[in-house]
């Protein structure tokens, strides 16, 4: 086995792991500022997705604009939620707001078949096949490496978002105001930050990042064929929140590469004769080491303790 | 958790021993005054029913005034139902939390003014229902000289057939409440062997642990807590004596409540010892149980900001402080056998007398929702009376109470102690309060140990004025 | 003199009355206990069932009440655990998934026979029961255990990857089982003792389950563990301080949600369907899990008949009474969408949910008749 067949396992996952970037950062984000766990992450994304499927196929847009619009559209339902629905509830408490990210999940799951049925094929075509362009074929060692350009774009865009975005958070006003939200919001109040522009602020980001995450992961996959085409990732995301430790940034982003790269090594057991069907245990072995890390290290791999004032 | 420590193993099982018979013998106990009270009241009604039939006879040979107005008996309706109406009335407003205090105290006060004429209407009544009663009365002399006669045997008849129903019954009650100790004995040879089984063994194995000396409950040495690099109690030592008052006083953050929670495993201390002894002489290190477990050694604790349940009635609250005691299985109260309804009743009475004894019994079954602050701070320390605890931990009794609920205040820690006996540990701002109760008084400031000693040495001592107020460098 | 003796007169007069007041209230009572008012909403259930079964009322009516039944089952595990305990779960229709397979397994593949008397009987029914909850609380034990260590509100996360996890798993383990994605219980394998069961019998017997598992709720609701719930869910801290083990109670209500959730599953593909697919069926989806959340949220999550009126009015209302009208026939879907909306809405402005809302019409009607009794009898 060469290092191209070792690395090729690896370049095509590639997507999947700035998808499952994306999709942690907007969850870690949305858990440190209105500290909740926002189910409904995967299927604002879905609904981004096909705004912008919308526009390319049935109005025959340019890509990139109406790639813009899915993310527009994902930042509006995302401070939709956090300014309509959070703001307006009196007395919710955390499991109040939990429980409020799953209702949205069954009203976008449920409503977005009933728009879109009528519609064009709700199919998204790659970026590559917009761009008309091939994969790129690289030469190790005799064996070739195929990587496609949608990847590169997908990786490019990926770390140029997150990136800004680390930036933002260390050097930025809103970055500070995130983290002093995060520590405590009451007391960010009090120190004249306004925590509800920060937090209206994070939920549009992380509705734009969804869409964003859904549009490349749908490019690479080709189809659209349901809203809840995203839980997967969001399972994986939460579970690298987890795993990460939702204390910091770094942790779950970190954490999502891991995810995706452990799968993918556990995939090479597949070329052993014996073990050929592990290819569909996949899932629940990494589920069950992500279960045994946690147990070890309950507050993540890069989390603090932290003690809660009684 | 430190080191497995035999010794402390073996003391815990003869805890939990001991603590078995004690629920066996409170639930014989409750077994007993159920027996006496179903006996009282079949004696009571045959003694009753023994006064009907005299008064019927008695009755009969009345002679009736028969000036009583017919009207008075709509008047006496309208006031049973008013009774009735203004009592519900109450108990509904506060239920429903929308009540405001005037409202409840005008009723109050119509009622008190009813009960006042209560014997009035009472009497009227009473002459009314005479007027309805006259088919029962013998008008014929000779008749009513015959019944006269009859009267007196039956007097002297009905009082023997008492005295030997009162004997008969108590005879019954004595062999049932015997055959209840019997039961108990029986059942408690078993844990009492453990027992001494588990003694001896005790007496072979040396204790590492430090004894506290007897009269010592709580002694804290060297404890210190870190939060990062903040050091919010830093080397304090202090030792509680049994049955005082004991306050803990500083100015805001010197780390009083940490304190409290370091005793309670809230937080684990860094540092430090925490030595308690139980009330069966035991002295147990604090650190090695969990929170949960620490009700069970004999703290129970109050908190700053009140944390009463609100969803649930004021009688729930104490039942639910009482929760380690309870001893039937998942199985018993999926299917309330009749032993967790036995053990359900047992604690309820003893809810309410502590429900009484606090002078919450009119709250017995309100909601917690919309009381007044003042009384879910009396809950919460009612709450920690369930447990018969050895100390009880108040933090910040009067914060937010005015000037009289806290004098109410002073007075019920006397009278807690005085009752149950236990020690009692508290932190206070109110320094009125501090002063009036408290035995010894230790202060801190920011984590370290100020001075510790009794009222007046705290309050002539300099370091804790200059805590307090602040010295003029430091301006 | 005289006064005293009129004081004993009117006593005797008063007596007879309290007998039969105390008779009456002791009627009432009985009455009042709810377990009464669960039994007799499980003969009307049977009744309607054996009804349909003769086809005095649309045939349709049995599969669809079992249905709801199942559902039920369902929904009262997980009011235990959002309404008393405050845990959001999302891995419910896993659960329900493991029941079924755990019935497809024992019921359809293996079936377990008792020789009595020379005759087979047939008991694959109750060790099937038996074995569900035995994994369920396995499976219940080893998620809990490690999310609820941590944080409440990481059950809600880990349950819904598990969720995930068990349709893969189901699906694995299928088409080892089979070859193929479904799991069944073909109705020739479905008896219970000697008889086939057929729809009427179905029915009863869902619903039978149903009844002892309310009633079984009810207690433990009541009895310490409700009230530690309860304590749990308005103050770790006071729970605490009270003796109460929050990895205990927060363990035990998730198990117990786990294994209501498996007898679902379980009737579920005996009862009501008699094949599943592991790959596209709508019951093993993330949207069941929402909508027994709906169901209980709406209906309001501390009252055991809202749950239930909560699962007519999202399982109830649409092939009860909407099928026939052609939107809704077009899309299935819609009573989710609305499920979401009320979700969202009720947990905004109305926390008790439905419940709630009748308890305060009805103490408002009250009140009102109060204010008119009150006019009439004057005040003093």
């Amino acid at each position: 086995m060469g290092i191209a067949d070792f690395l090729q396992p690896f370049a095509s996952s590639l997507t999947y792991i700035c998808v499952l970037v994306l999709a942690t950062f907007a969850i870690t984000l949305i858990f440190k500022t209105s500290a909740t766990t926002n189910f409904a992450q995967g299927t604002v994304a879905a609904l981004g997705c096909y705004v912008a499927s919308t526009f390319l196929i049935s109005k025959q847009w340019n890509i990139w604009l109406s790639l813009l619009m899915g993310i527009v559209f994902g930042i509006l339902i995302g401070l939709f939620i956090d300014l309509v629905i959070f703001r307006n509830g009196r007395n919710v408490n955390l499991v109040g707001k939990q429980i409020i990210t799953m209702g949205i999940v069954s009203i976008l799951g449920n409503g977005i078949p009933m728009i879109w049925k009528y519609l064009a094929p709700p199919t998204f075509p790659g970026l590559t096949n917009q761009l008309n362009t091939p994969p790129i074929v690289l030469d190790i060692a005799g064996k070739s490496l195929t990587i496609t350009v949608h990847s590169l774009i997908c990786l490019g865009l990926t770390i140029a978002i997150i990136g800004v975005l680390f930036v933002l958070l260390k050097f930025s006003k809103w970055g500070l105001g995130v983290r002093t939200t995060a520590s405590n919001e009451y007391v960010a109040q009090m120190m004249g930050v306004n925590t509800y522009a920060i937090t209206a602020i994070s939920w549009g980001i992380a509705g734009g990042l969804g869409a964003l995450a859904c549009v490349m992961f749908v490019g690479e996959n080709g189809t659209l064929t349901n809203p809840f085409i995203m839980t997967e990732f969001q399972v994986n995301a939460f579970l690298a929140g987890i795993l990460g430790g939702f204390g910091s940034f770094v942790g779950p982003v970190v954490a999502a590469v891991i995810i995706p790269v452990f799968e993918t090594c556990v995939g090479f057991f597949a070329n052993v004769e014996s073990l050929r069907g592990i290819t569909s245990w996949i899932k629940v072995i990494s589920y069950v080491v992500v279960m045994i890390v946690i147990y070890i290290r309950p507050n993540g791999l890069f989390g603090k303790k932290v003690v809660k004032k009684v | 958790m430190g080191l497995i420590n035999k010794y402390g193993i073996y003391s815990s099982l003869v805890e939990k021993n001991s603590e078995k018979i004690h629920h066996l013998k409170e639930m014989a106990i409750y077994d007993k005054s159920v027996v006496s009270k179903r006996c009282d009241k079949k004696i009571n009604n045959f003694i009753k029913s023994k006064e009907l039939e005299i008064n019927r006879l008695e009755f009969a040979i009345l002679d009736l005034n028969e000036e009583v107005g017919s009207r008075l008996v709509s008047k006496m309706r309208i006031y049973n139902k008013f009774d009735y109406w203004a009592r519900r009335f109450i108990i509904q407003r506060m239920r429903l939390r929308k009540y405001s205090e005037s409202s409840v105290s005008k009723y109050e006060t119509r009622l008190e003014k009813l009960n006042k004429h209560k014997w009035w209407f009472e009497s009227k009544i009473r002459n009314c229902l005479t007027k309805q009663l006259s088919k029962y009365i013998v008008t014929d002399e000779a008749q009513k000289e015959e019944i006269r006669k009859s009267l007196v045997s039956l007097k002297e008849s009905s009082k023997v057939e008492i005295e030997k129903y009162t004997k008969d019954i108590r005879k019954i009650e004595e062999e049932k409440i015997s055959a209840i100790e019997e039961k108990l004995s029986k059942r408690i040879i078993k844990p009492q062997m453990n027992i001494e089984k588990y003694k001896e063994v005790l007496k072979t194995l040396k204790n590492d642990e430090e004894l506290l000396d007897e009269n010592i409950v709580l002694k804290v040495e060297n404890l210190t807590m870190q939060f990062g690099g903040l050091k919010a109690v830093d080397n304090l030592s202090f030792e509680v004596k049994k049955g005082e008052i004991f306050g803990l006083i500083g100015p805001n953050g010197a780390g009083k409540t940490t304190v409290f929670n370091c005793i309670t495993q809230f937080y684990k201390p860094t540092k430090g010892k925490l030595l308690f002894q139980e009330k069966s002489g035991n002295t147990i290190t604090l650190t090695d149980y969990v929170v949960h477990d620490i009700v069970k050694k004999g703290i129970v604790r109050t908190f700053q900001n009140v944390e009463v349940v609100k969803e649930i009635s004021v009688i729930d609250n104490l039942l639910v402080a009482a929760h380690s005691q309870y001893r039937s299985s998942l199985f018993t109260q999926f299917l309330h056998l009749p032993s967790l309804k036995k053990e359900e009743l047992a604690m309820r009475k003893k809810a309410e007398e502590v429900l009484e004894f606090m002078g919450l019994s009119l709250y017995k079954d309100w909601l917690a929702w919309g009381l007044p602050y003042g009384i879910l701070k009396k809950i919460e320390i009612a709450r920690t009376l369930m447990n018969n605890p050895q100390l009880i931990i108040l933090d910040e009794p009067a914060a937010g109470l005015n000037d009289t609920e806290t004098a109410e205040l002073t007075k019920l820690i006397r009278k807690i102690q005085d009752k149950y006996g236990c020690t009692i540990l508290l932190v206070e701002h109110d320094m009125g309060l501090v002063m009036d109760i408290c035995d010894t008084v230790c202060a801190i400031s920011f984590g370290k140990l100020l001075a510790i000693g009794t009222t007046e040495e705290i309050q002539k001592n300099k370091e804790v004025q200059a805590a307090y107020l602040g010295t003029q460098e430091e301006e | 003199m005289e006064m005293k003796q009129y004081n004993k007169a009117p006593s005797m007069m008063f007596k007879k009355d309290n007998i039969i007041k105390q008779v009456l209230r002791k009627i009432i009572n009985f009455l009042k206990s709810p377990i009464i008012y669960f039994v007799l909403m499980g003969i009307v259930l049977i009744v309607l069932g054996n009804l349909a079964n003769k086809k005095i009322i649309p045939y349709s009516m049995s599969k669809t009440l079992a249905t709801l039944v199942v559902y039920g089952i369902i929904s009262i595990g997980f009011c235990l655990l959002l309404g008393y305990s405050g845990l959001a779960s999302l891995g419910t229709a896993g659960f329900v998934g493991v029941g079924a397979m755990v019935a497809h397994i024992i019921i359809e593949k293996y079936p377990f026979y008792l020789y009595l008397g020379g005759q087979a009987i047939n008991v694959s029914i109750f060790i099937a029961l038996l074995g569900a909850i035995i994994v369920s609380i396995i499976l219940g034990m080893f998620v809990g255990f490690i999310s609820l260590r941590i944080e409440g509100m990481y059950l809600a996360i880990l349950t819904l990857g598990l969720a995930e996890i068990i349709f893969q798993l189901l699906e694995n383990i299928a088409s080892i089982l089979n070859g193929t994605a479904t799991i069944k219980v073909s109705s020739s394998n479905a008896i219970l003792w000697l008889t086939k069961l057929d729809n009427a019998s179905k029915c009863a017997l869902v619903t039978v389950i149903f009844v002892i598992l309310l009633v079984l709720t009810q207690n433990l609701i009541n009895s310490p563990t409700g009230r530690a719930m309860v304590t749990m869910k308005n103050s770790t801290s006071a729970a605490q301080a009270m003796g109460i083990s929050l990895i205990k109670y927060r363990l035990l209500a998730f198990v117990i949600s786990t294994v209501y959730a498996a007898i679902g599953g379980l009737l579920y593909i005996t009862c009501v369907t008699s094949s599943l697919s592991t790959t596209d069926d709508p019951l093993l989806s993330l949207n069941t899990s929402l909508n027994i959340l709906g169901a209980v949220i709406i209906g309001g999550s501390k009252s055991l008949w809202g749950v239930i009126l909560g699962v007519m009015i999202l399982f109830g209302i649409q092939p009860l009474f909407l099928n026939e009208i052609e939107f809704f026939e077009k899309n299935p879907s819609f009573m989710g969408l609305v499920s979401g909306i009320l979700i969202v809405v009720i947990v905004m402005f109305f926390p008790g949910g439905l419940s709630q809302l009748f308890l305060e019409l009805k103490l408002k009607v009250k009140r009102l008749f109060k204010k008119i009794k009150e006019r009439m009898y004057g005040s003093y």
